[in-house]
């Protein structure tokens, strides 16, 4: 539980450091951009700034050239007016000269103050282009005009020098925008005597101001020294409106004032207007020298910086791309992760559970050897080892009442299903064997409850024996396991039926087989996991090589059988998987302590007379124990050559000794020990005899310890305690 | 052991009756003596009523057998117990004599 907390926390940590990289990615990123588009900004503003100052530059250049040719016009003729100041007539000319070589001059005149010529109050004539062209001698001396009235004629006189006057509409001349510059005469006895003009069109100027466009959508604006709005794109203003009064409903009323005072004060400068919530404008001005106007040149903000708008918009998406993206690959890995991190903590789980599985597995059969360390008559030793975590082998083992309750199973299929089939047929074994000693009713009555419940259609292939402790009687019952190797002086297959497998189906029968072990026999049981070993060639291991494995073990240890056996086998599969369990049970009985078994005693002196008691003892032991006589007779024989030597030879001549001769006797096998205080002899040291000799070579003695050897099963001579010790065996 | 020795010519006829063990055979190998030295004939051994023989019984029989090889006599087991023809094969002694 700690293991997967902590692989929460770490996928929850993971998970926030994507967040905090997304967060830093993003802050990074934006302010980049932002760095980028202030930057951007205030360059493209300098730009914006040095293109309308440049163009207004050129504009008022255009106009001043205008404005210079017809200030240049109206001096140039003002000597002329003045010497002709005393020939009125002769002004007329003056001023047609004034039109006539300057193309932008449309009407001309000299008017005279009133006053200074006293025939004349009112002297003005006045020359002008008409439509078609040609010039228009005019008289402005009329009532109804009242010249002296006229701003252009007033303000020249007030100012005495130069004046250009408010921009106004010839309504006479064609309806054309026109000025007028006016310069007062002297004369030359220094009396204001009348004033010159000059009328110039502004048509161009509309044409010209509304041609600056710096911008795609910039437009210009030209007002007049008192705010009259000469030329901008709105064409109702164009001489109706003043631009305090265009003022007065502009959105941005603060800064707009700003820019009319600006421009009537006929400073150069610039403003930012406010023109909606979004939209502002850039307005650049700057007087006109002379005339009195001021010239401005607006550039909506979208203009200036509709580009980087552009572009910024351009890299904000792909930054949200970028960042959707970043969300997206750190939101799919944190899943991954978590993911991951569930996948392994399943795994993990089950790896444990599959690990606790195999440990209460294990717990489940007997592990620890020698099992039996008290006893002498058993020595036993199991292996199991599963293919996988867990595995369907089984085996199992335990002593009740004297007898060994023993068995060994397979379930079938693998894995987490088979150990649990393993347990349960475990678990039967120990409770049906609680009660019953017959292996023949343990198999059926666990048969009887496997097919019951068995729903998965899983068998068990399963050997049970009982063994009695006391007189190695064996009882076994084999459910379609492969037949156990009974060693005894060979090796060989244990006699086994068959039968079915258990958990096939109820009411089976099974049949029950027995036979007696004898001291040293062994019992060799295992599953196919064994004898089907398979190594990299697909080659089986074999039944064969499992007998020639086993004789190969100097003995019958079970221990020593079990390890050279696993040796071999993991030596023949090599680097191949395991493909089944493996499992082993070696039974060594090794009791020689047989209760039933009845002792005989005779002790004889060293005398040769006294070996016809022997016949006599012999035919005791056989009546007792049911020997025919051919068998009675050779035993006779064997133990009369062992007595004889032992008088004639351990004894020497004349001295008294006794003969000790000890018979064990049980149902199947006979024990003679021969023992004496005599010197030390060993008769079975005595050279072999040869048989096969004939009558001349042949030797009289020696014959002696060949019969007892050829008649007795084993013959082995001690030296213990001063004493000669020789243990004949026959078995029976 | 009782030893009834019949001679009749060049036959000699030996009954013997009873168990032929080590005690008995130093009496019978005493009755044994005049036949060692007058083996040139054929000694019949008699063995019906013999009922056990050890191997100082063999020797016995082996030294009578050797006595006759070298003075041209020969000697037959008569009679023996199937008991005892497996001593006799044990220790070879059926390819020494001639067996009825």
């Amino acid at each position: 539980m700690d293991i997967s907390d902590n692989l929460k926390t770490l996928a929850r940590k993971s998970a926030g450091t994507g967040l905090l990289l997304i967060v830093v990615a993003a802050v990074t990123l934006e302010a980049t951009s932002l760095i980028q588009y202030l930057s951007s900004q205030r360059m493209l503003k300098q730009e914006a700034s040095l293109r309308a100052e440049s163009e207004l530059r050129a504009t008022r250049n255009q106009i001043m050239d205008v404005v210079d040719q017809a200030e240049a016009a109206v001096h140039n003729s003002i000597w002329i007016a003045r010497w002709c100041l005393d020939y009125p007539d002769s002004l007329a000319v003056v001023s047609r000269r004034i039109v006539e070589e300057n193309p932008s001059v449309m009407g001309s005149t000299i008017a005279l103050v009133p006053g200074y010529n006293p025939k004349l109050p009112l002297f003005s004539p006045y020359v002008c282009r008409t439509a078609d062209g040609n010039l228009e001698l005019k008289s402005l001396a009329t009532e109804e005009y009242n010249y002296p009235a006229q701003e252009w004629f007033t303000e020249p006189l007030n100012y005495g020098f130069g004046y250009w006057s408010e921009p106004y509409i010839d309504e006479g001349g064609g309806e054309v925008l026109m000025t007028t510059y006016s310069v007062p005469v002297v004369d030359n006895d220094g009396h204001v005597a009348a004033v010159l003009t000059a009328d110039v069109s502004l048509d161009w100027l509309t044409e010209l101001v509304g041609s600056v466009r710096v911008y795609p959508n910039a437009f210009s604006v030209l007002i007049s020294r008192e705010g009259k709005i000469m030329v901008s794109p709105v064409e109702e203003l164009n001489m109706q409106q003043n631009i305090r009064e265009v003022g007065k409903s502009a959105k941005d009323t603060a800064n707009f004032n700003q820019l009319a005072d600006g421009m009537l004060s006929g400073k150069a400068g610039n403003v930012s207007l406010k023109q909606s919530r979004r939209e502002r404008m850039f307005v650049f001005y700057a007087p006109v020298e002379k005339t009195g106007w001021s010239m401005a040149i607006a550039i909506p903000d979208s203009e200036i910086y509709g580009e980087i708008r552009r572009m910024s918009m351009l890299v904000t998406i792909l930054m949200l791309v970028g960042l959707g993206m970043l969300i997206l690959i750190l939101r799919s890995a944190a899943k991954n992760q978590l993911k991951v991190s569930a996948l392994k903590e399943k795994k993990d789980r089950m790896e444990n559970e599959l690990r606790i599985g195999h440990n209460i597995q294990m717990s489940m059969i007997p592990k620890i050897f020698p099992a039996f360390p008290d006893r002498k008559d058993i020595d036993m030793y199991a292996s199991i080892v599963p293919a996988k975590e867990v595995g369907g082998d089984l085996y199992d083992f335990y002593i009740r009442d004297e007898k060994l309750f023993f068995c060994i199973g397979d379930v079938s299929g693998k894995g987490v299903p088979a150990s649990l089939v393993m347990a349960v047929t475990r678990s039967l074994f120990r409770m049906v064997s609680a009660h019953e000693k017959s292996p023949q009713r343990i198999v059926t009555l666990m048969n009887e409850s496997m097919s019951d419940m068995n729903e998965n259609e899983m068998f068990v292939t399963f050997f049970c024996g009982v063994l009695d402790m006391v007189s190695g009687h064996l009882r076994y019952c084999n459910a379609g396991h492969n037949p156990p190797l009974i060693y005894t002086d060979k090796i060989q297959f244990l006699p086994a039926k068959p039968n079915l497998p258990l958990g096939i189906m109820p009411g089976m029968s099974f049949a029950e087989q027995e036979m007696d072990l004898n001291y040293d026999d062994a019992l060799y049981l295992y599953t196919d996991g064994l004898s089907e070993a398979e190594n990299l060639s697909h080659e089986q291991f074999g039944e064969d090589r499992m007998v020639s494995v086993l004789k190969t073990c100097k003995n019958k240890n079970a221990k020593d059988n079990l390890e050279v056996m696993h040796k071999a086998v993991s030596d023949f599969v090599g680097e191949a998987d395991p493909s089944d369990d493996l499992t082993m049970l070696f039974i060594h009985y090794l009791n020689d302590m047989q209760p039933d078994e009845t002792e005989r005693h005779l002790i004889l002196h060293n005398d040769i007379q006294q070996i016809p008691q022997l016949a006599e003892f012999i035919e005791t032991i056989a009546d007792e124990i049911k020997l025919d006589q051919g068998m009675a007779m050779s035993l006779n024989l064997a133990l009369e050559e062992a007595v004889t030597n032992v008088i004639l030879y351990a004894y020497p001549e004349g001295s008294d000794g006794l003969v000790d001769i000890e018979a064990v006797m049980s149902k199947d096998k006979l024990k003679f020990i021969i023992s004496d205080s005599g010197q030390a002899f060993d008769p079975t040291a005595a050279p072999e005899a040869d048989v096969t000799l004939g009558v001349e070579d042949r030797p009289i003695g020696g014959l002696g310890i060949y019969l007892v050897r050829n008649i007795m099963d084993t013959v082995s001579y001690a030296r213990a305690d001063g004493k000669n010790v020789l243990t004949l065996t026959k078995k029976l | 052991m009782e030893v009834i020795i019949n001679k009749e010519d060049s036959l000699t006829t030996v009954r013997l009756i009873g168990r032929l063990d080590t005690p008995a055979s130093q009496d019978v190998a005493q009755n044994f003596e005049p036949l060692m030295s007058d083996a040139a004939g054929t000694i019949v051994l008699d063995c019906s009523e013999m009922s056990y023989i050890s191997s100082s019984g063999l020797r016995i029989f082996l030294s009578l057998r050797k006595a006759a090889a070298s003075q041209g006599g020969k000697v037959i087991v008569k009679s023996i117990s199937d008991d005892i023809r497996q001593v006799f094969m044990m220790t070879g002694f059926l390819n020494l004599f001639e067996i009825q």
